[in-house]
């Protein structure tokens, strides 16, 4: 695969976990949900665990792209980059992330 | 001093915060621009607006041009008081030096040049440089500022600040002191992990900048602890000198033993003879370094003991896809051309050392991770303007009430360094492009436009801080925005107007040094002159409620 292609789909998957983690605590599912209630316990540790798994096959894929040394860089500014971006649009336009939302549409809803 | 671990580490981050923020958001903006430093240096310089080109043939290009190199005038003068007696009409080289990026159209070259008869300093030396054009050898003109390298880049880790070295223990002292607010902002901050992802913009102006304060400080905490940590070990030698001073001889000593050990002459045998031919030396690094599965360029060539029989030839490895600075250096014999050392890998400490200052300097060829250390380093900005309007806005309404100044003044230095600082910047940029291009000292009245604008920008916040002694805002912020609008949208059009650059050309070659920069001009501009809207509507805002009690919660009270 193309290096460009590589860092992308690395940028994608690292602002995925950082929303999913976001997505875990209470006041961003709240936000995003625009329910007064928050994620359950269930559903937080999936949360958890895909925003982690996520951020895991980032650094993989920026492993693919690059050096070791580079695609440590490259994986750390991306997160810093992601959680930045994650925290703007929670700001001002939350209901984007509500797709993010979309596996446990069913269960919060009753 | 303070009841609880927690105030004290308030008290530190709040006030060596604002006292050195002042330095350090200038050092984070600077250094953000030094990310592209080459390539301002292309808007800065139209004539050098080609595509970056691989070292040069030595035999035939460099060779004659460092033969007819001459040591710069002021290093002859300042050398003249130094010696005994008079100079030698001409001085005799004793290495030469060519250093190229994948990131320079431009080559340039050093030489040293032996000054003899020095009582002080058997090793006294001076200078000599040049830049040329790689495609023909042509001397590119050396009296143009190359605004990136020469100017923003020195802004970064000494100010320009050069009297006594002045400037890089201000940055040093800075860079410290950035290290303790960072552990200090930490300790304080009492919902780092709740808060992470948290800015609360439509609350009041002091929870909200406090929010993007922490945002901007905690995201990016690993960039800001890093760079840094790593700016002080780039400069170890400068802070801590003791290789100069305490353990010259043992530093001496050393560096002899291990350039006998490496079978390298350290000193020349005073025996005249011929350099055999470099670039068969290139196509031979070239090789080793293909074989050892680090295929690249030489980034640096460094002739040492020039014309003697001990010369020999190191050439580096051009940084690229390591993070590691420029490396993998093999010498070759100057006569023979034969290798007399292949450096091996560095041990674990110089590597990591290697590592570090690479990771600061950034000569690798990554376009991703360069602009995101220039995200690291705006974000280090934004995380230290906000601290200032926050400072300001927690205490504007006491000291309103009390009478006293304290909010107006840091008030007032916080615009003369936030939008100040970059008035500035626009403004060497835009006398770059108006300035006549055959006038004298043109470099020297480049840099007089931005120290000028600069304290013309700083006299207009001071002059316009009035409004703060009553709990206002103070014009100064929207005005200066105003300004940095006008000026980033003139710089775009003098360069399309003075070079024909303009951006559908620029674009359309694909010519990223130059469309870059125009575009990033654009986007500030946009930026600032939305601000400057904002803010003279807030401005009108404030005035109607002037007198409402402002909302607080225990964070901001206590932050």
């Amino acid at each position: 695969m193309p290096k460009g292609l590589l860092l992308t789909l690395a940028l994608l998957c690292s602002a995925g976990g950082i929303a999913w983690l976001a997505l875990a605590m209470e006041v961003h599912w709240q936000q995003v949900r625009a329910s007064a209630a928050g994620p359950d316990r269930r559903t937080a540790i999936g949360l958890r665990v895909l925003g982690g798994a996520a951020l895991a096959v980032s650094f993989g894929v920026c492993l693919l792209a690059d050096h070791v040394t580079m695609a440590v860089l490259v994986w750390v500014m991306s997160l810093a980059a992601s959680a930045l971006l994650v925290a703007q649009v929670l700001a001002w336009r939350p209901r984007w992330l509500a797709w993010l939302t979309t596996p446990w549409a069913e269960r919060q809803s009753h | 001093m303070f009841p609880t671990f927690r105030l004290s580490m308030t008290w530190l981050h709040t006030w060596f915060g604002l006292v050195l923020g002042y330095v350090l958001i200038v050092v984070f903006f600077f250094g953000s621009l030094s990310v592209f430093d080459r390539e301002i240096d292309r808007w800065a310089i139209p004539e050098t607006r080609f595509a970056p080109q691989p070292m040069s043939s030595f035999d035939t290009m460099l060779a004659p041009i460092f033969a007819r190199m001459t040591p710069e005038a002021d290093e002859l003068q300042a050398a003249a008081k130094r010696v005994r007696g008079p100079l030698p009409a001409t001085l005799v080289p004793m290495n030469w030096g060519a250093y190229t990026t994948h990131r320079d159209p431009v080559l340039s070259l050093y030489a040293e040049y032996a000054v003899p008869n020095n009582p002080d300093d058997p090793d006294d030396h001076v200078h000599g440089h040049v830049t040329i054009d790689p495609r023909n050898g042509r001397l590119l003109p050396d009296d143009r500022l190359k605004i990136g390298s020469e100017f923003f880049y020195p802004m970064h880790y000494g100010l320009n600040l050069t009297w006594k070295d002045l400037g890089y223990w201000i940055v040093g002292f800075a860079a410290l002191v950035m290290l303790a607010a960072l552990v200090s902002g930490v300790v304080i901050h009492r919902r780092i992990f709740r808060e992470l992802f948290t800015f609360r913009p439509r609350k009041h102006v002091q929870r909200s900048t406090l929010d993007l304060h922490n945002l901007t400080g905690v995201v990016a905490l690993p960039f800001h602890f890093m760079f840094a940590l790593t700016g002080l070990t780039v400069f170890a030698s400068i802070y801590l000198p003791v290789s100069e001073t305490l353990l010259k001889p043992q530093a001496m000593a050393a560096a002899m033993a291990d350039a006998k050990a490496k079978g390298l002459p350290f000193k020349p045998a005073g025996v005249q003879a011929p350099l055999a031919s470099v670039d068969a030396m290139v196509v031979e690094a070239k090789r080793r370094w293909a074989a050892r599965g680090m295929p690249g360029e030489v980034g640096y060539l460094y002739v040492n003991h020039v014309g003697d029989r001990n010369s020999y030839v190191t050439l580096y490895r051009a940084g690229s896809d390591r993070v590691t600075l420029v490396g993998q250096p093999i010498h070759f014999e100057g006569t023979s051309g034969r290798v007399l050392l292949e450096e091996p890998p560095p041990s674990a400490v110089a590597g990591v050392n290697d590592f570090l200052t690479g990771l600061h300097l950034q000569h690798f060829e990554h376009w991703l991770l360069r602009w995101f250390y220039v995200f690291g380093g705006l974000s280090g900005c934004l995380c230290i303007a906000t601290g200032f309007i926050f400072f300001v806005e927690k205490r504007k309404r006491q000291h309103a009430k009390a009478g006293t100044g304290g909010a107006r003044w840091a008030d007032a230095v916080a615009v003369a360094t936030v939008t100040g600082m970059l008035v500035a910047t626009l403004a060497i940029l835009v006398a770059n492009r108006l300035l006549p291009a055959e006038m004298a000292q043109r470099g020297d009245w480049e840099k007089a436009s931005f120290w000028g604008a600069w304290v013309i920008a700083a006299v207009h916040a001071l002059w316009r801080s009035a409004p703060v002694r009553d709990a206002r805002l103070s014009p100064a912020w929207a005005e200066q925005c105003g300004a940095i609008a006008a000026l980033a949208f003139a710089a775009v059009a003098l360069n399309w107007i003075t070079t024909g650059d303009h951006l559908v050309r620029t674009l359309g070659e694909r010519f990223w040094p130059v469309a870059g920069l125009d575009l990033a001009l654009l986007v500030a501009g946009a930026i600032a002159a939305m601000a400057a809207v904002a803010l003279r509507r807030r401005a009108g805002v404030a005035v109607a409620e002037t007198g409402a009690a402002a909302p607080d919660d225990a964070e901001t009270a206590n932050a």
